[in-house]
């Protein structure tokens, strides 16, 4: 039959010419009602009126030298110079490792190549050129050849379980490489550590030692020892009280005078002060997380795990903490993302962290008035990581279906 | 046959009670030497008796002068902390409930705005929007002498924010006592038409009954104490040459309208979340059986969807309101004197770090308490009975 033709059948039904389907879409989506119509014009314009507005600012008014002037204050402050040999090996160590877990855990779609492809375009339009530009380049070509490596070769292989091993430990491995790397030899101060290299680095120690904090306070609330109960129900609960921007004044003012003389514990300056105290604050959120998983977890789990012989620890280390850190992983990841954002707070204590170095730039007599500029890529480099990081979150969740909210 | 007893190491409530006794002495021990260091430094609050010495540039209602005590001046910070965050509460929720409705709205556009706000914004950390609100907005507006007016009566500066507004004389406060009254005669009307609504089955329109009887009560006692409020228009007085303030009608600094802007929209996408998280809880049928009765999808959205999923929505809502109250102290970076501001003024002029901490964290902790009380007890309202 001839309309059979024209129209082909999916389903049974007829599949329209897309200018119709385009005008059923407007009207269910945009223009159902005279009040539904309003409501669409008026958001347009706006929306017109806020890109053009946008559109002006980031083309035409704005005036991006200050940023292009300033990288190395914006990226690593005041990092000694003839030191960033140091940085290189953990930057290519991180590419390497991300490329490696994308080809294992998230294949990129079509968006995913864009995504990567206009970040690394961005860098070096704005940050990067001459020797870094090439040592960069060493990280990108490193992690597209590790990506595509795993893609062909790993997945589906009778070697992928042994490095998805390999690439947990590498990840694991990633913050002591860094210390390393920062400390051997004749090593950078942490005093030293500022720009962007320092919202990394608070967000990493932050991470790293306030998760086995945070799952060991949560466990210790849970615990059936009314002492280990009391004591880090009243860690939680007084951390919990306070803001993050008071006890990080409290690192500078009071916490000196309360360190012990004790593996050179009061000597330390006020970065690895600040890192100690986003640490313990991160631990107290976080163990309130773990707690939601651990009360998730049936009666049944432990009942069973003591049936087939389990001490305690097997219990807590086999059957109960596997489970109840999957459930949680989606408010873990908001977790970090929150101390990601807080690493700002140290900008307070007067350190030169990006909103530090970006509002040192504000007093050059060159860039006078660049206010709206400089924060506008103070803003953007940590809304980038964030957003990354909860997306992220979102592939994860799917992968292994859980935190289905 | 005789069973020996297990041995003393073998036996569980004396591992139970050895585990404790040593992690709890460690634990005792710590304490000890932190509480022993904090009197050997000082613990004396005596210091809050002293004089201040510095001014507050946010004082409002509050008429601090520098000689009053540095308590005093503690008060004034928590007066400032307290009215920022009553006032983000509400506008965040106001700004979250109504972003977190766009997202879930039929119209795509207005769809994607909602996303494109709740994204940007809560992936960006709140210092860095304060500190744009404050230096990239506030500060680049005109100063005082090339501002622009609006007919006369609102003047916007870097200086400050002028509007009109309502001063109290004469028997303000008398007046102030018969709106109360007259709120809590209104509650006993509204009472009491609810009450004969259920015995007749009549609707009896309790709600505007009430209110009629408060506003009635209310403009009666404006009239009999005689016009306690005036409108007050804000002008700007010149002082020497180049030196001018403004005088008279209500005055936003931009260090409050900064900080403010910042939480409210902060705040705000995450309320969006879970208002829009809740709404998508509750069952689709209760829409849908809305709609087939008629109601328009205001009424469905007002009536049926959104009491039902403040259930759901007040733990954590409590939570994000908690979190507000914290983030209050980012205050600090911009000068706005909340209490976090105020005690590192006086930490940097008289020491004393240690009590002022405690009194910081005990103070930060009963606005906890107190958000979270109310916040329970509107829980215990809304909750089902009965089941």
């Amino acid at each position: 039959m001839a309309a059979q033709a024209s129209a082909p059948r999916v389903d049974g039904r007829v599949r329209r010419p897309w200018s119709v389907r385009a005008r059923r879409w407007a009207h269910d989506n945009l223009f159902g009602d005279a009040w539904n119509a309003a409501l669409t014009v008026v958001t347009a314009l706006l929306l017109v009126a806020g890109v053009l507005l946008l559109a002006r600012f980031v083309f035409r008014t704005a005036d991006w030298t200050v940023i292009e002037t300033n990288r190395r204050l914006l990226t690593i402050g005041r990092y000694p110079a003839g030191e960033e040999w140091r940085l290189w090996p953990p930057l290519w160590a991180l590419l390497g490792v991300g490329g490696l877990s994308f080809g294992l855990w998230i294949p990129l779609g079509v968006r995913g190549y864009a995504v990567a492809a206009g970040v690394t375009a961005f860098l070096y339009l704005l940050l990067l050129e001459g020797n870094n530009a090439a040592l960069f380049g060493v990280g990108v070509a490193l992690a597209v050849a590790v990506y595509a490596g795993t893609r062909a070769w790993v997945v589906g292989s009778r070697a992928e379980p042994r490095v998805r091993v390999a690439a947990i430990v590498g990840m694991a491995l990633l913050l002591p490489l860094v210390v390393l790397m920062l400390q051997l030899g004749d090593g950078v101060r942490t005093s030293l550590w500022s720009g962007f290299l320092l919202n990394v680095t608070l967000a990493t120690v932050g991470i790293a030692l306030g998760f086995p904090l945070g799952v060991m306070l949560a466990l210790g609330r849970a615990s059936s020892y009314p002492v280990i109960r009391w004591t880090a129900t009243g860690y939680i609960e007084v951390v919990r009280a306070g803001p993050l921007v008071a006890w990080l004044f409290m690192a500078r003012f009071v916490l000196p005078d309360f360190l012990p003389p004790v593996a050179g514990l009061d000597e330390l300056d006020i970065v690895a002060r600040a890192m100690l105290v986003l640490a313990g604050f991160t631990g107290a959120y976080v163990a309130e997380v773990v707690r939601g998983g651990l009360q998730s977890l049936p009666r049944g789990q432990f009942e069973a795990a003591q049936a087939v012989g389990l001490n305690a620890l097997q219990t807590t280390w086999l059957i109960v903490l596997p489970q109840a850190l999957r459930a949680v992983i989606p408010a873990l990841v908001s977790q970090f993302i929150s101390l990601w954002k807080d690493t700002t707070l140290v900008f307070a204590l007067g350190l030169i962290e990006l909103l530090g170095a970006g509002e040192a730039t504000l007093s050059q007599t060159d860039f006078i008035g660049r206010e709206k500029e400089v924060l506008a890529f103070v803003a953007l480099a940590f809304w980038a990581i964030a957003f990354g990081m909860s997306r992220l979150s979102l592939r994860v969740e799917r992968t292994l279906s859980v935190g289905a909210s | 046959m005789h069973l020996s007893r297990p041995r003393l190491w073998r036996s569980r409530s004396a591992q139970r009670l050895g585990v404790q006794a040593i992690f709890g002495s460690v634990v005792a021990l710590l304490l000890l030497y932190a509480v022993s260091r904090a009197a050997q430094l000082d613990m004396d609050f005596g210091f809050l008796r002293g004089p201040a010495g510095f001014t507050i540039a946010n004082d409002w209602v509050f008429s601090y002068q520098s000689n009053e005590s540095r308590l005093t001046a503690y008060l004034v910070g928590v007066w400032n902390t307290v009215r920022l965050v009553v006032v983000g509460i509400l506008l965040a929720t106001l700004l979250g409930v109504v972003a977190g409705v766009a997202r879930l709205s039929g119209n795509w556009l207005v769809a994607r705005l909602a996303t494109l706000y709740v994204e940007a914004v809560r992936n960006t950390p709140l210092l860095v929007q304060i500190v744009f609100w404050w230096l990239a907005v506030f500060l680049t507006l005109p100063q005082i002498a090339e501002q622009r007016g609006l007919f006369g009566i609102v003047f916007v500066s870097n200086r400050a924010l002028a509007l009109p507004w309502l001063a109290p004389r004469g028997l303000a406060a008398l007046w102030l006592l018969v709106v109360l009254a007259g709120l809590v005669a209104g509650w006993l009307v509204r009472r009491a038409r609810l009450a004969r609504e259920e015995r007749t089955g009549l609707p009896a329109r309790a709600g505007l009954w009430g209110a009629a009887t408060a506003l009635l009560i209310a403009g009666v006692g404006f009239v009999a104490t005689g016009l306690p409020l005036e409108p007050n228009t804000p002008e700007i007085i010149r002082s020497g040459t180049n030196i001018q303030r403004y005088e008279g009608g209500l005055s936003i600094t931009p260090q409050f309208a900064a900080v403010l802007i910042a939480l409210v929209t902060y705040t705000g996408t995450f309320i969006a979340e879970i208002v829009r998280g809740s709404i998508q809880a509750l069952p689709k049928g209760q829409s849908e059986a809305a709609a087939a009765l008629g109601l328009s999808s205001y009424q469905r959205m007002t009536l049926i969807v959104l009491p039902q999923a403040l259930r759901t929505m007040i733990p954590p809502l409590t939570n994000q309101f908690l979190n507000l109250n914290k983030n209050s102290s980012l205050a600090v970076v911009v000068g706005y004197s909340e209490l976090f501001f105020i005690s590192t003024v006086v930490i940097n002029n008289a020491g004393h770090a240690v009590p002022m901490f405690v009194l910081v964290i005990g103070t930060y902790q009963v606005l906890n308490l107190m958000i979270s009380a109310g916040m329970n007890y509107l829980n215990a309202r809304v909750q089902l009975v009965g089941h």
